[in-house]
């Protein structure tokens, strides 16, 4: 104690220089420890080799302090190794707690010094923030209580009763309970509620360290807030934080230095700017080794962050608080607690309101549904004499916690989560006693104390609530089957079916029952309606009941002032102040087309019905809730983008758990961010959100869902579309909406749907991965097969297709399993830029598709494939019989020209399917959509040419003529077995009715091979309902049969051409894009075929017409080259239709906008 | 958003596609490339990247413009709506056509999401269609045209005041019409193309 007195204001000259001698078996982490330390303290303290210290004046005291803590230290060890007991086999009480006596004690000082000699501990005779792990004191003068954090950097402050009780109870019992009660009294009771519960490992140790740093953290904030403008909270706990953490840190290496560093007694307001500096990462470092640290070799820290007095709800479950002496272990912002939303939540009574009615609900739901639908009409029949009882509890809020504090009863109390009395924390209820102070809700705490000194502060108990709650509902349900809730604590009661009984006589039964039930008043009002009733109760209120008869409603109004209304707020009451009405009498001299006209329809209506007492509402169930959410607009303070990431997905975590509450899911998800103003300093409020912008956010996903993982998905993808500093955000918000009951949505298989979303991302990109490298090692061997003879090259192509048959089923199966069973409009997608899309729009449009969308395109390549095979080894067999027949014919010739042609399409197909998954080339032309590709610059189109196997195209071009010999003579005898007029008959029906269609059948009995093959591509078609994919098919197919001369040309062309013409007649209305693509396909399609040439110059014109008639317009499909353009247009010349004006009365409205 | 109680399916259609035209109008303008492209910023819209306009007036032009609409979507009395570039005679150049068919006697609910699927699809396609677009020439201008069925009678709306009667200047041959996407759900048609003057009207113009 003597020693203290002359120290104390030397300590802020002490220096170390001892730093550069340090143990350098410590690693790196100790280094950065160092560096944050210098940075931190570099001012005012103090290693030797920094230049701070070389330019300070007091270099030779330092140097004189070092010295002298040495040899004080030196002795204690010398003493200690004479004194300490013997038993060297069990570990010392004291082992790792260094303390240091501040004051008068009682034991002095020297005994306690005794005391730590004999049982391992350490005693510093000189404060040091690195060296002593805990203040023993028995009295704190004033001004250091309030100065806290720079007296005791953050240490515990221990009554030295500790030391004796752990020395009789020969083991280290938690400091806790002997904190020192000046403090306990002081610190901010809002401690109590953030206790963490069980401490995860990464931060249980410094915890207690951080927890007083905290405290002081609000404590000077509030004094200082004002001075320090630029003071920021969150660079100062996190700067505490980690100070703290370095303690631990030093502690934990036993760092032999006799280290004096100074505590902050230059005050807090210079750190935060060096702070700045600060690295976050090393935090995690030090988290860790502390997490060690505690493990190895303190344990009794562990055992006081169980131990520790837990204020969660858990904690006290059942037993009333009485006292809020905290072990505080609070956090006060995002920044300290890894569960900030968690206890966030468990504290808020806006939280508790929100979510009793879900309790409520799940209480009472046979009662909900029981009467709703019976009463409705005799509710409006007995309007008129309706007895409606509004029943209030009188501040619920406060009288419920009073309940365990009789002595307060007739004093001012009030509850709000933090009783520090300089605190900006807000009343949220104050009792009549207090009211008549002005203390009002909603007041932050400091006013409210101002007003009322001896303002008792308590508080909340959710348990209580709760169970209050139950008791009040399961009063009135017993008395009344019609119930309207209005929140946890306030109802109203139809009781128009208790004919029997006085209403009022009920109204005090149920009153002196829910008094004795939970010694909690509550106020009754008792009239024709909801709104006289509520009116009643008010004037009822305290402890009373009120019943306002029929008759009487307009005496009770006329002096009422308006503002009493419910619905009238400060604004609409200011405006009608303006307009010189103050109350309901003078309002109801106003008509109500007036009022209509100043305040809206619907405000007009009610303020003209509400003056005259008139409330049409029933009695009804709670609402269906439109929309669930968690909001967080206190203590919001990040530090990197890692550390908001991990807020929102605990954020996910609550509102999920919200909606698994309330058994719903929702579509639509909102996020909200409230960002700091640029210009908005710190609150007022303390760690409030202050002067915010808000910005939101949302999106809505095919499927409802509460589940956890989707919800952090989207919420990430949301967070992501902001783009902002999260050191700017303030508050945050998750909205569920668009919600739908779970029990619904749970008996579509197994909402798989959205998990399939989230796996068949990576599960499909995985299977083409497969897909892909099996494809290449199909081209691999594929080239090679190209050398063999006929017969083998036959069987490898057999052998490749199937390998990438299993694979692509392989993979579809997997797919299959996890689909979603509504399936969404794929069809509409134009696959020709989907599949062009880059990669990540594409996998994005993946997972909103649920994995559909790459499984679609895999198969899409595998019809290719199919088709490409199907067609080779039609042609092998055909150009065998035909060898057959034709025995003099050059077989080798033929051979040799068949094989190539086989092989080569299906080499082809696949690697371009290999092409395709490496960097999305389209498996072929057909599938690149060609009104792009022909407007693409000249080189870009060389490019894509390129990289689409060149051969292809020659290929096809290659392919028909041969073909086409061989295909003749099969040709013209399936047209000679045709009986003519078979395919005609019915053709001017619509051809499209059916599924299949009509013309598949059509198609299909009509012996012309070429309308039998267009019939086959309807089987082979992605979606067959579309002509156009048909025509794709077609085209890849790469036919062609067919040159005629008779009159099976002649049929088929017109057949087709009837086809085309139902289509154009079929969509022309709704889809000209479908009509579009079919005849740029047709268009390309008849380069190859005489046939296709045919048919398109055909029915080309009357496309012309129809679309001019549809739409005052041709369609601009350029001519193609050669031959073909000019026989379109001596066609089109021979159709030459008159151009009529199209059928639209030319209303045209138009803005004008001209640009500059 | 909880703005479609007691709305009928037509109003919540006439509500999602107004809000779409009011996206695709401005996708298109920025495709024009009349403004530089720093006057739009890169929003996302039904999960796609899209364009908005960042001046204030432009957007707001075109908002009232479409959002003016409205009842007269609901009734389904608007046909067509037109994106129009006019060069310095104002003459039209190109015209981005959207034609509309609201079913009137669709009654079940509808769901955002629902058409969301086939809306998207314009507004992809639409930003890989600049090349079929024709290239504008210096000073044009552009305005927002709709056709009706048939004249409205005289509304209370004020919103609806914001359309007056016209008469564009129209091409004197057929125009060339290019398809750009289609969709044909049951509630709701919607088809874009793009018309442009056809080669013997620039001769004879």
């Amino acid at each position: 104690m003597s020693l203290d007195s002359s120290n104390s204001k030397q300590r802020s000259f002490n220096s170390t220089s001892s730093n550069n001698q340090s143990n350098t078996s410590n690693s790196k982490k100790r280094k950065s420890n160092q560096k944050t330390l210098g940075m931190a303290w570099g001012a005012n303290s103090l290693s030797g080799s920094r230049s701070s210290f070389r330019s300070s004046p007091f270099s030779d005291f330092g140097s004189y302090m070092e010295v002298k803590n040495r040899k004080l230290r030196n002795q204690f060890d010398a003493e200690a190794s004479n004194s300490s007991r013997s038993d060297s086999s069990a570990k010392p009480i004291f082992d790792g707690v260094s303390i240091f006596v501040d004051g008068y004690t009682i034991p002095s000082s020297q005994e306690l010094r005794q005391y730590m000699l004999n049982y391992g501990g350490r005693f510093e005779n000189y404060f040091s923030r690195h060296r002593v792990t805990h203040i023993i004191c028995s009295n704190l003068p004033d001004s250091k209580v309030k100065n806290l954090r720079s007296f005791s950097s953050g240490l515990p402050v221990v009554k030295p009763m500790w030391i004796l009780d752990s020395v009789a109870a020969n083991k280290l019992l938690s400091w806790v309970p002997y904190q020192l009660d000046q403090l306990a009294n002081n610190q901010p009771t809002l401690s109590a509620f953030f206790t963490p519960k069980t401490k995860p490992a990464d931060e249980g140790t410094f915890t207690h360290a951080i927890c007083e740093v905290k405290h002081e953290t609000e404590l000077l904030c509030l004094k200082d807030a004002s001075k320090d403008a630029s003071f920021s909270e969150a660079g100062n706990s996190l700067e505490w934080r980690k100070q703290a953490t370095e303690e631990h840190d030093k502690l934990m290496c036993e760092n032999p230095n006799r280290t004096v560093i100074d505590g902050p007694s230059n005050g807090y307001s210079e750190e935060p700017k060096e702070v700045e500096v600060v690295e976050p990462s090393n935090l995690q470092e030090d988290d860790e080794s502390l997490a060690n640290y505690r493990l190895q070799s303190c344990p009794e820290q562990s055992s006081v962050s169980v131990s520790s007095h837990c204020f969660d709800n858990r904690g006290i479950r059942g037993s009333p608080r009485s006292s809020f002496i905290g072990p505080s272990k609070q956090r006060h912002s995002t920044l300290g607690d890894p569960n900030f939303v968690e206890n966030y939540f468990k504290n808020s009574r806006l939280h508790f309101i929100g979510t009793w009615r879900n309790r409520y609900r799940n209480r009472f739901p046979s009662l909900l549904n029981g009467w709703t639908k019976s009463s409705h009409s005799d509710v409006s029949a007995g309007l008129q004499k309706t007895p409606i009882i509004h029943i209030d509890m009188d501040c619920f809020f406060v009288s419920v916690v009073i309940r365990s504090h009789p002595e307060l009863n007739d004093k001012p109390v009030a509850v709000c989560h933090s009783d520090n009395p300089k605190g900006t924390a807000e009343i949220s209820s104050a009792n009549y006693p207090a009211r008549k102070y002005g203390i009002k809700a909603g007041m932050f705490v400091r006013d409210a104390k101002g007003l009322c000194p001896q303002l008792a502060i308590l508080p909340y108990n959710f348990e209580a609530y709760e169970e209050v709650a139950d008791q009040f509902y399961n009063i009135l349900h017993k008395h009344c089957n019609r119930v309207q809730a209005v929140s946890c604590d306030e109802a109203f009661l139809d009781v128009t079916d208790l004919e029997g009984k006085d209403p009022q006589l009920l109204a005090s039964a149920i009153r002196k029952e829910i008094y004795e039930a939970t010694r909690c008043s509550a106020s009754a009002g008792i009239a024709k309606n909801m709104l006289m009733a509520r009116l009643a109760t008010s004037t009822a209120k305290p402890n009373g009941q009120c019943y306002i008869d029929p008759e009487k409603v307009d005496e009770y109004l006329d002096p009422l002032p308006i503002k009493a209304l419910p619905g009238i707020g400060h604004v609409l009451a200011e405006k009608l102040k303006n307009k010189n009405v103050q109350t309901c009498g003078q309002l109801r001299l106003i008509s109500k087309d007036s009022l209509q006209k100043d305040f809206g329809i619907k405000t007009g209506e009610m303020l003209w019905n509400y003056s005259r007492g008139v409330d049409n509402r029933l009695v009804g169930m709670i609402q269906e809730s439109k929309s669930v959410g968690a909001e967080v607009n206190w203590g919001v303070r990040f530090r990197d983008f890692q550390h908001a990431h991990n807020f929102l997905l605990d954020l996910c975590k609550e509102v999920s758990l919200r909606l698994q509450g309330c058994g719903v899911q929702g579509r639509t998800f909102t996020l909200k961010i409230k960002k700091r103003r640029k210009d908005a300093g710190e609150p007022a409020k303390f760690m409030g959100c202050g002067d915010c912008e808000n910005l939101s956010h949302s999106t809505t996903v095919p499927l409802a869902t509460d589940d956890v993982e989707v919800l952090q998905r989207i919420t990430k993808q949301l967070f992501g579309s902001f783009h902002i500093d999260v050191k700017d955000i303030r508050g945050v918000g998750l909205q569920v909406s668009r919600l739908e009951s779970a029990d619904i949505s749970r008996q579509a298989p197994e909402r798989n749907s959205l998990k399939s979303w989230l796996m068949s991302a990576s599960a499909s990109s995985k299977e083409q991965f497969d897909i892909n490298s099996r494809g290449k090692e199909c081209i691999g061997t594929d080239s090679e097969g190209k050398r063999m003879d006929v017969n083998s090259s036959l069987l490898h192509n057999a052998s490749v297709e199937n390998s990438v048959h299993g694979t692509n089923n392989a993979s579809n199966g997997g797919g299959c399993s996890k689909q979603n069973s509504s399936i969404p409009p794929l069809g509409h997608l134009d696959m020709g830029v989907v599949e062009s899309l880059p990669l990540e729009l594409l996998s994005e449009l993946n997972e909103i598709y649920g994995g559909k969308l790459v499984e679609m395109i895999t198969k899409r390549k595998l019809q290719v494939v199919e088709a490409e095979r199907s067609h080779n080894s039609d042609i092998v067999s055909l150009s065998r019989s035909v060898v057959e027949m034709k025995g003099e014919q050059p077989i080798l010739e033929e051979l040799r020209a068949v094989p190539d042609s086989g092989a080569r399409p299906n080499s082809v197909a696949i690697s371009t399917a290999g092409l395709e998954n490496n960097d999305l080339v389209p498996a072929s032309l057909s599938q690149v959509d060609t009104s792009v590709l022909q407007q693409l610059p000249e080189e870009l189109r060389a490019d894509i040419f390129e990289a689409l196997p060149a051969h292809r195209i020659q290929e096809i071009s290659a392919l028909g003529p041969k073909t086409d010999n061989v295909h003749h003579p099969m040709g013209i005898k399936s047209a000679a077995d045709n009986q003519p007029g078979s395919a005609s008959s019915g053709l001017s029906n619509n051809m499209w009715i059916g599924n299949p269609p009509l013309w598949v059948e059509k198609f299909n009995v009509s012996n012309l091979t070429t309308l039998k093959f267009v019939a086959d591509m309807y089987y082979k078609a992605n979606s067959p309902e579309s002509l156009s994919s048909i025509l794709q098919c077609t085209l890849a197919e790469s036919l062609h049969p067919l040159d005629a001369t008779s009159d099976a040309w002649n049929e088929a062309v017109h057949s087709f051409s009837e086809l085309l013409m139902n289509y154009i007649k079929l969509k022309i209305g709704v889809d000209i894009e479908e009509i579009y693509v079919c005849f740029r396909l047709l268009r390309r399609l008849s380069t190859k075929s005489e046939f296709f040439l045919e048919v398109y110059n055909l029915v080309f014109p009357h496309l012309q017409a129809s679309i001019d008639e549809n739409y005052g317009g041709t369609l601009n499909i350029p001519p193609h080259m050669g031959c073909a353009a000019s026989t379109i247009y001596s066609r089109f010349e021979l159709f030459e239709l008159e151009h009529q004006s199209s059928g639209f009365s030319i209303y045209s409205a138009v803005l004008v906008h001209i640009c500059r | 958003m909880e703005r479609k109680d007691n709305q009928s399916p037509q109003g919540e259609i006439a509500r999602i596609l107004v809000e779409f035209l009011e996206v695709a109008i401005t996708s298109v303008v920025s495709l024009k490339g009349i403004y530089p492209p720093g006057a739009f910023e890169r929003r996302k819209y039904m999960n796609v990247v899209v364009q908005r306009a960042r001046h204030p007036q432009l957007r707001e032009y075109i908002h009232s413009a479409v959002s003016g609409l409205v009842p007269f979507v609901q009734k389904g009395l608007v046909e067509r709506v037109a994106v129009i570039f006019y060069n310095t005679d104002d003459i039209p150049i190109e015209r981005f056509i959207f034609k509309l068919t609201v079913n009137q006697s669709f009654g079940s609910n509808v769901e955002e999401s629902d058409l969301e699927f086939s809306l998207r699809s314009f507004l992809i396609k639409l930003s890989v269609s600049q090349t079929l677009t024709t290239v504008l020439p210096r000073d044009c201008r552009w305005e927002i045209t709709a056709y009706f069925r048939k004249l409205p009678e005289v509304s209370a709306s004020k919103d609806a005041e914001m359309w007056i009667p016209t008469d564009t200047k129209q091409w004197q041959q057929p125009p060339l019409i290019t398809p750009i996407k289609s969709m044909n759900s049951e509630p709701l048609g919607l088809q874009l193309y793009l018309e442009h003057p056809s080669p013997s009207e620039l001769l004879s113009g």
